[in-house]
């Protein structure tokens, strides 16, 4: 039995449950204030209408007790001297001066009715019959409920006074109560209706606003944001919903920059090789093959000599040509890649590109100082030369200015190049946002790849940039 | 949720509608069933009318005749009913025209009814082997009137305007000092019985009042501690008898006289005579009341 009560109280609130959860936050704040409006109301009607009636009529009945003796007792002289007129006078001021009298009478010992306020239409005979064995004797009438008490006159030997109270204003008096409290209530259930509405509306439109922009965020739309309307809980949900969107509006906006910028990067790239291969051909075929041919024409030469000594001349010629040709050989190779980077570190390699960045922009003086007092990774040293070449090559094709300084220095576990110029300068903001120049761009790609960081500074009067890898 | 909570609510409308109602059965009477009111019963049997006059108050007569009403009619075997009114002159009435049958009646209605329609006496109680009384002057306790001449400005009681201890005494007295109540007092009032005479003066309604010596000697063995003092009393009157309206059949009226005379020998008469606070009946002359007659002829010669 009581593993079936359980079950079913499970049951029950697990029922509760899913009906609580099925229903709105307006359905719920609205039946609480409903539901608490109403009982309270409901309660305090209930319990002032209990009270009001019982106090009224123990002082109906204590008014009916105090209004029957006096009729007693001022009842004494009339009906011993047989005085019929003073006894209906008596009755007729008793029935004038108190209220709820309904009606009063004297019964004579013997049973005769004396006299009574029922006028000339006849006595309700059945009063008679009431079983007065107590003082007082509640019935129902077609004029609503009376109490009736009877008090014995003179010790009984003179008759009994009889006096009845109606209920009747009392009931309305009551009715009257009862109905304003429930017009109260009933106000008050209307009034709390309309502030439930207000406040639901108050609560949920925050949420519902919230959803929607979920939903917007979700569909792909990252500029959507919720509205802020207040600064409670709900707002502060807001307010960090808005800030992770805008986060993340951020770092979409970024990734498809990086994104754009690389496949820009790939493309240049992809040009540059195909360009320094046309480069490589035309060296080959414009160097080496011209000097090969030549090779080749004076050893066809050589083998018609006419004497030896034509023969040993044409032969020294002959090795001049091979010597320039391995020369310009050696050139092609080192400019594809500085093989003094790998063998004597990123000083040497430095201070050999500064003097042939003389040679090709003779007009432009370069300073350099180098204090580089450890070796770096070989990537790191790779990434810090390609940098300073770049930066440098930029100031000689678009500073206009007249002079580059290269300042390198280990500090606290970094290690810092400066590479300023005396040019014109340029946005710096601009060029990066545009994403138009991929040499400033593959610079900063190049400096991330090693944990490292560039940073630009322009003005009219010169460019300087700022790289710092960690050593 | 929903329906529990209409359940509640009805519930409790429910409970408000029925508000204070009782569980017990309510009888339910029908007011508008009317006949005529239940009159007092014409038995077969008439039944003899005693009057009595109120020398005492209702209450007071009731207490002391009760036991002598329902003694007589035992001994005749017919209902004895006693018949009250306000004032003497209301019973002389009644005497004289037959509603009633026997009086007890005061000295001098007793002898205007007997001058003037033919009253006639039966008997007279006797009190402590006496047949006499007399009218007391009476005053608060702690007043400092000594006679009727100190009373002179203050406000009197009379009983009836027909007693001969209540008024015509008092009167002879302040009509012996050359006034009259009217002029004497500065006002008067009618108490209409003894007791409540006395009580108007222990109550300092009124500053004094001429009662039956009876009633006030009742009245001080009832209540000791009474606030009033007698400050003049009158020479004795004949006590005031039973008498018999002149309508009753002499038959009757003899019987009832044997009766009264009887009773002190009677013992089932014993506890009438207590309430009575009296030894007996004795038989009486008319010339007995002739003071009286004399008194009423000074003080109030034609009623």
């Amino acid at each position: 039995m009581k593993g079936d009560s359980n079950l079913r109280d499970g049951l029950l609130s697990n029922r509760a449950k899913q009906f609580l959860g099925g229903v709105s936050v307006r359905t719920k704040i609205l039946g609480i204030v409903l539901a608490l409006t109403l009982v309270l109301g409901l309660g305090v009607t209930w319990q002032v209408r209990t009270t009001t009636s019982r106090v009224l009529v123990d002082e109906l009945d204590a008014r009916g007790t105090a209004v029957v003796s006096d009729l007693a007792a001022r009842s004494v002289d009339p009906i011993l001297l047989n005085d019929t007129f003073a006894l209906h006078q008596l009755l007729a001021q008793t029935m004038a001066n108190h209220q709820d009298v309904a009606y009063a009478f004297v019964v004579a010992a013997d049973g005769s009715v004396l006299a009574h306020t029922f006028g000339s239409g006849g006595f309700p005979v059945e009063l008679i019959d009431i079983d007065h064995t107590s003082a007082k004797v509640v019935y129902e009438s077609a004029q609503g409920r009376i109490h009736d008490f009877a008090e014995p006159v003179f010790e009984g030997r003179a008759g009994t006074a009889r006096v009845g109270m109606s209920e009747t204003r009392l009931r309305s008096l009551v009715g009257g109560i009862t109905a304003q409290m429930l017009l109260t209530t009933l106000a008050v259930a209307v009034f709390g209706i309309g502030a439930a509405i207000s406040l639901t509306w108050l609560l949920t439109r925050p949420i519902l606003d919230l959803v929607a922009t979920t939903r917007l965020v979700g569909a792909g739309d990252l500029s959507a944001r919720a509205r802020h309307w207040a600064q409670d809980e709900i707002g502060v949900l807001a307010r960090a919903f808005n800030h992770m969107v805008a986060d993340l509006e951020d770092s979409q906006a970024t990734i498809a920059d990086k994104e754009a910028a690389r496949t820009r990067l790939l493309d240049q790239l992809i040009t540059a090789q195909e360009e320094e291969r046309k480069r490589i051909a035309r060296e080959l075929h414009d160097g080496v093959g011209q000097a090969l041919n030549s090779l080749a024409l004076g050893i066809s030469s050589l083998a018609q000599a006419k004497s030896p000594e034509v023969a040993a001349e044409q032969a020294a010629q002959l090795r001049g040509v091979t010597y320039e040709t391995l020369h310009a050989v050696r050139q092609l190779g080192r400019e594809l890649r500085p093989s003094v980077l790998d063998d004597l570190g990123l000083a040497e390699a430095l201070e050999h590109y500064a003097a042939e960045f003389s040679n090709i922009y003779p007009e432009f003086r370069v300073d350099t100082h180098l204090d580089l007092e450890v070796r770096l990774p070989t990537t790191v040293e790779t990434a810090l030369y390609r940098m300073i070449q770049e930066g440098m090559t930029n100031a000689a094709r678009h500073s206009g200015g007249r002079t580059v300084s290269v300042l390198v220095s280990q500090r606290n576990g970094w290690t810092q190049a400066i590479i300023e110029d005396d040019g014109d300068g340029f946005d710096t903001d601009a060029v990066q946002r545009s994403g138009e120049s991929v040499g400033i761009y593959g610079m900063r790609e190049r400096a991330e790849l090693v944990g490292g960081r560039v940073r630009f500074e322009s003005s009219s009067s010169g460019t300087t940039v700022f790289v710092e890898v960690p050593t | 949720m929903k329906r529990q909570v209409a359940t509640f609510i009805a519930v409790a409308l429910l409970a408000g509608a029925c508000g204070s109602a009782d569980a017990e059965e309510m009888p339910f009477v029908d007011l508008s069933l009317r006949a005529p009111a239940p009159a007092a019963g014409t038995g077969e049997i008439t039944p003899l009318r005693v009057a009595v006059a109120a020398i005492l108050s209702p209450e007071g007569n009731i207490e002391s005749y009760g036991a002598l009403a329902d003694y007589l009619g035992m001994r005749l075997g017919r209902p004895v009913e006693i018949v009250q009114r306000r004032t003497y002159q209301e019973i002389n009435d009644l005497l004289e025209s037959g509603d009633v049958d026997i009086g007890f009646v005061c000295t001098s209605a007793y002898v205007r009814g007997h001058d003037d329609f033919g009253l006639e006496l039966l008997a007279v109680p006797q009190i402590d082997r006496e047949t006499v009384y007399y009218s007391d002057l009476i005053v608060a306790a702690d007043s400092s009137a000594v006679g009727m001449a100190d009373l002179r400005g203050g406000t009197f009681a009379f009983t009836d305007p027909i007693s001969t201890t209540g008024r015509i005494y008092p009167t002879s007295l302040v009509e012996q000092l050359g006034e009259s109540p009217a002029t004497f007092f500065s006002r008067t009032v009618f108490t209409y019985s003894h007791d409540r005479a006395i009580a108007a003066v222990a109550e300092g309604v009124v500053d004094a009042a001429a009662v039956d010596s009876l009633v006030l000697d009742f009245a001080f063995r009832r209540n000791p501690e009474l606030n009033v003092k007698v400050i003049d009393r009158s020479p004795a009157f004949k006590i005031p008898p039973a008498v018999v309206a002149p309508g009753v059949a002499p038959r009757t009226a003899v019987e009832l006289q044997e009766l009264l005379l009887a009773i002190a020998t009677d013992p089932a008469a014993a506890s009438v005579l207590t309430s009575l606070g009296i030894d007996g009946f004795v038989a009486v002359e008319d010339q007995e009341y002739d003071a009286v007659r004399d008194l009423i002829a000074r003080v109030d010669p034609t009623p």
